[in-house]
């Protein structure tokens, strides 16, 4: 089986293609192009979807010669349906559905966060994990239960990534700010205390926000450091909670914050404690990409016909605990 | 002195342990390496003085929780009762479904007692004797915000959600009757739609 994945909710636009053999898949290409906003800027939606419309072409057809195969060849097209931000999301549906219909091809619409999740299981091997999702869109725990991904904790405002970028933007920085926050924090040893908040096993992070602000006038990179230990303490503690509860015996780290090599440092000793695995999804796909849309496409169409191009919508809001998984 | 661990937590280990002949755990929140070590110190420190406090403070309204012993704040340990039962977690379905009555009034006597236990799971909660014991105060305030208990409320409804999915809604319902029947009609209303709030301000929630 041959897929086509398409990604385009926030900043990136890609395109992959992945061959499954059985419960097998690999990865043929991933070509990507990723918007990036002025220093000190966030998404701009309009922008963002006029960047996707401009590289879409060239991403595909770049990802298409660098797989080696022609757009007759593929058994199916996937597309991000949601979440996600709107003008984004209809740029890469667009391209779906002209290629589907065209070529006569079925479409499956994919939940983006479960992408991440399944792309994560297929890389590195976990099978029963805990799943720890940080990006820019979302920081939830979740495990799998009864044919649906569950909460077991989530953000009750701002992102994980959200907090990072945010901060990062308000001293110069332009999004995604993980990496620079990352490298100003390890010059610094000096913490400042900063408001933690954790709520059971959910976490709250704007008024740590506001407080890591205020604090970076004295000094950005104790700022930096205070941040990155509070958040990511905070973020450890509800992972322990989780882990305790569940009684799962591995853990799964998937998004974009996944990258973070100090928060996967301690989720690293978090595990250890609790004679869990620890997985993290590769750098490399860590962050948004057409093959965690691809993958999941290709594990739909295991017990799902292609849907009608009549329900190849878009979803801004669209939470992965209300998908029901059946393969 | 050896001890048995009993469990090991999220955020404390639970040993076995004999104070003055009666058997006791011993509750020690240890050092975290992977965490700052000030930052460490203070979470450990904070949370034994609470959980010691509430577990106390609550006996005075008629909410069954082990008896604290002792405390040693440098160690941030604390030494309590044993509740030899089992963690309503890990009853049968049927028994969880009952019980959550009972669990909703103890919850409803906390709130309006001005107390907000923080980390309502079904683990937090031991059967034993036919009482319902309520444990695990760490992340307890006192507070009489509508807004911090519905925050308790809204936790136990994710528990619920995922970790009890398929007895979910007649375990709510039971629960809400119960805390209703304690913290009367109004309070009742008020708080259920601030949880409704607060769900709605959760990422990407369906917008009503």
């Amino acid at each position: 089986m041959l897929g086509l994945g398409i990604e385009s909710t926030a900043h990136t636009f890609s395109c992959a293609i992945i061959e499954k053999k059985g419960k097998k898949g690999k990865i043929l290409s991933d070509v990507r192009k990723i918007y990036r906003p002025a220093d000190g800027e966030g998404i701009h939606p309009r922008e963002a979807s006029r960047h996707h419309i401009e590289n879409s072409s060239s991403v595909l057809f770049e990802c298409l010669k660098e797989a080696n195969i022609t757009i007759k060849d593929l058994n199916l097209i996937s597309y991000a349906a949601g979440p996600g931000l709107g003008p984004c999301l209809r740029v890469g549906a667009v391209v779906a559905r002209s290629l589907a219909s065209f070529y006569k091809i079925p479409i499956y619409p994919v939940n983006h966060a479960i992408g991440h999740i399944e792309l994560g299981k297929l890389l590195t091997g976990a099978t029963n994990p805990l799943v720890l999702l940080v990006s820019g869109g979302h920081t939830m725990l979740l495990a799998f239960l009864n044919k649906q991904w569950r909460v077991f904790g989530e953000t009750l405002d701002i992102t994980l990534g959200q907090l990072l970028d945010q901060f990062g933007r308000s001293i110069g920085f332009a999004s995604p700010c993980g990496k620079n926050i990352e490298e100003l924090a390890s010059l610094s040893s000096n913490y400042v205390t900063l408001p933690y908040s954790v709520k059971g096993n959910d976490v709250s992070f704007s008024g740590l926000l506001s407080a890591t602000k205020s604090i970076a006038k004295k000094s950005k990179i104790d700022a930096c450091y205070s941040l990155q230990e509070t958040a990511f303490a905070m973020i450890s503690e509800v992972v322990e909670r989780a882990l305790s509860f569940t009684g799962k015996k591995e853990l799964l780290i998937v998004g974009g914050v996944a990258a973070n090599k100090r928060l996967s440092d301690m989720l690293q000793d978090v595990c250890k404690r609790h004679g869990s695995k620890f997985f993290a999804i590769p750098i490399q796909y860590a962050g948004d990409c057409g093959s965690q849309i691809c993958w999941t496409g290709l594990l739909e169409s295991e017990v799902k016909q292609g849907a009608l191009l009549k329900d190849t919508l878009v979803i801004q809001s669209w939470r992965l605990d209300s998908v029901k998984v059946d393969y | 002195m050896l001890m048995k661990l009993r469990k090991k937590g999220a955020e404390a280990d639970i040993y076995e342990f004999k104070w003055q002949n009666s058997k006791a755990i011993l509750k020690i929140r240890k050092i975290k390496n992977y965490r700052n070590a000030s930052l460490d110190l203070k979470i450990r420190k904070q949370r034994t003085i609470k959980e010691s406090q509430i577990l106390s403070q609550v006996k005075s309204f008629g909410i069954p929780t082990p008896l604290v012993y002792f405390v040693n704040l440098k160690k941030a340990l604390i030494v309590m009762q044993e509740i030899p039962g089992k963690p309503v977690h890990d009853l049968p379905e049927l028994k969880i479904v009952e019980l959550s009555k009972e669990i909703g009034k103890l919850v409803g006597m906390l709130h309006k007692n001005g107390i907000m236990h923080g980390d309502l799971t079904t683990s937090n909660f031991i059967f034993f004797q036919n009482t319902v014991f309520v444990i695990d105060f760490g992340l307890s305030q006192n507070t009489i915000k509508p807004e911090d208990h519905a925050v308790d409320l809204r936790l136990i409804k994710e528990i619920l959600n995922s970790a009890h999915a398929k007895i979910m809604e007649s375990t709510w319902k039971n629960f809400l009757n119960g805390y209703k029947s304690i913290v009367g009609n109004a309070n009742y209303v008020k708080i259920t739609k601030l949880v409704s709030e607060i769900e709605s301000r959760g990422r990407y929630a369906a917008v009503i």
